[in-house]
């Protein structure tokens, strides 16, 4: 499951995207964790994050923050998303502080992440990477659409909702905001980065 | 899925929620073509339908098997992780999974958006199994294979067709070479897409061992990706 790894876009468009999250290993050091996975949250929380979520309970804009936040379980996954390298590097600060145990993985521009590990005196422990999409290329969608898409790596936004909420911002039906809440309501793990979507259907809107 | 056709009053909402596309509408109300569906649950659990149409009857073995592959709430048996997959190197730093000297290589077919069948799923583990990979005993694709050895998944369910299923595997360092260009080869011979990916520990050069191996076959890797940072306690030996 590398639910946060093939997000699409250039360097310029992904800049400004990152998931931080916490997942323990079931045969390590699962058992009553859930606990930490709380004490995670409040600490992922504090650095305003555009987006959250608990894989076994859904996302900030189904759930709400409170309940995102509580019930956690051993086998919970817990996600922040961020916009900039600046908070990411905040973050790791605390939770290296915190040293909850469970297992940090971050998300985004390899090299900002691995600035944000030398500033506070860390280590990049294990590197995934993207080889992209191989295969029958020809029946994928735009580029735009997959940025968009990609955004929820277990493929729960349709690349027909985002032509469709396109077609309706562009027929002024429904704004921006709306099309990227719906787009983000679709992803349970809450890894989708509203902003991001935003500026991707503006542009999309305005052709 | 199905949709309750006393209930469905033919608004249409629920088209646009189908990643494989295959709700539509027959004789003025929504029609699920069964074949495609992977029963991902994203119809039902949108709440896009305003009177509560969409539902999931009683499924047998081969229709839940496409939930367990297609529903990222359901966790697998086999691995009490919810979604498709494993947790592969995000607790890499507890479990060491990935030692230094191996890598770890997973094709997603059907990602993103396009979904498979698993004889086009087989395919691909059979071009990596010629490589002598280890398969990951604790990931749904390897738990339907009859022969580790050869790729081969069980015939009764090659048919049925999944949002994405993960070929996900360790190789050693010197094997990944050979492992990428049979998997460009066997790109050209199935029916759907597959998300590419491969991952290592960091050696004291500061990269993971894979970057050289892609960048030598002149294959690309993106500028993003996954970082394992190592908070996660005990810390496991990798070396």
């Amino acid at each position: 499951m590398t639910h946060t790894l093939h997000r699409r876009g250039t360097e310029e468009s992904l800049r400004d995207d990152f998931v931080v999250f916490a997942i323990a290993a079931q045969s390590v050091n699962a058992k009553g964790i859930a606990p930490k996975f709380e004490e995670f949250y409040k600490i992922v929380r504090k650095y305003n994050p555009t987006n959250t979520g608990d894989m076994k309970k859904g996302n900030l804009f189904v759930l709400g923050d409170e309940a995102v936040g509580t019930g956690m379980l051993d086998n919970s996954i817990v996600h922040a998303v961020f916009n900039d390298e600046e908070t990411v590097a905040s973050v790791l600060k605390e939770l290296k502080e915190a040293d909850l145990g469970l297992s940090i993985v971050v998300s985004g521009i390899i090299h900002s992440i691995d600035q944000c590990c030398k500033k506070n005196g860390m280590k990049m422990h294990t590197v995934e990477r993207s080889l992209g999409i191989w295969g029958k290329k020809e029946v994928l969608p735009s580029e735009p659409v997959l940025e968009i898409s990609t955004m929820c790596g277990h493929g729960m936004i349709p690349f027909n909702l985002i032509e469709s909420l396109v077609e309706d911002i562009s027929a002024n039906r429904i704004s921006t905001t709306e099309a990227a809440t719906t787009i983000a309501r679709q992803c349970h793990c809450g890894i989708v980065n509203v902003p991001r979507v935003e500026r991707i259907l503006n542009v999309m809107a305005s052709k | 899925m199905e949709i309750n056709k006393e209930k469905c009053i033919g608004c249409g909402l629920c088209v646009n929620y189908c990643p494989m596309k295959c709700i539509s509408m027959k004789e003025g109300l929504s029609f699920i073509e069964q074949d495609e569906c992977v029963e991902c649950g994203v119809c039902k659990n949108s709440k896009i339908c305003p009177v509560d149409a969409i539902y999931e009857p009683d499924l047998d073995e081969k229709r839940n098997l496409r939930k367990t592959f297609s529903n990222p709430l359901v966790s697998h048996s086999s691995t009490s992780v919810p979604g498709r997959g494993t947790e592969e190197m995000k607790t890499n730093d507890v479990t060491a999974r990935f030692k230094m000297g191996f890598t770890g290589i997973a094709a997603e077919l059907g990602r993103p958006g396009t979904g498979t069948r698993f004889w086009d799923v087989q395919k691909v583990a059979q071009a990596c199994a010629k490589n002598e990979v280890e398969f990951e005993p604790l990931n749904p694709v390897t738990a339907i294979m009859v022969d580790r050895k050869k790729g081969l998944l069980e015939e009764r369910f090659l048919n049925e067709k999944v949002l994405s299923a993960i070929v996900e595997f360790i190789v050693p360092d010197e094997k990944v070479k050979d492992v990428l260009k049979d998997l460009v080869e066997v790109s050209k011979e199935i029916n759907t897409v597959f998300s590419l990916d491969i991952c290592g520990v960091v050696d004291d050069s500061g990269r993971p061992y894979f970057e050289k191996a892609v960048e030598e076959l002149g294959l690309t890797y993106s500028v993003n990706g996954k970082v394992n940072v190592g908070l996660g306690r005990p810390l496991a030996e990798v070396r």
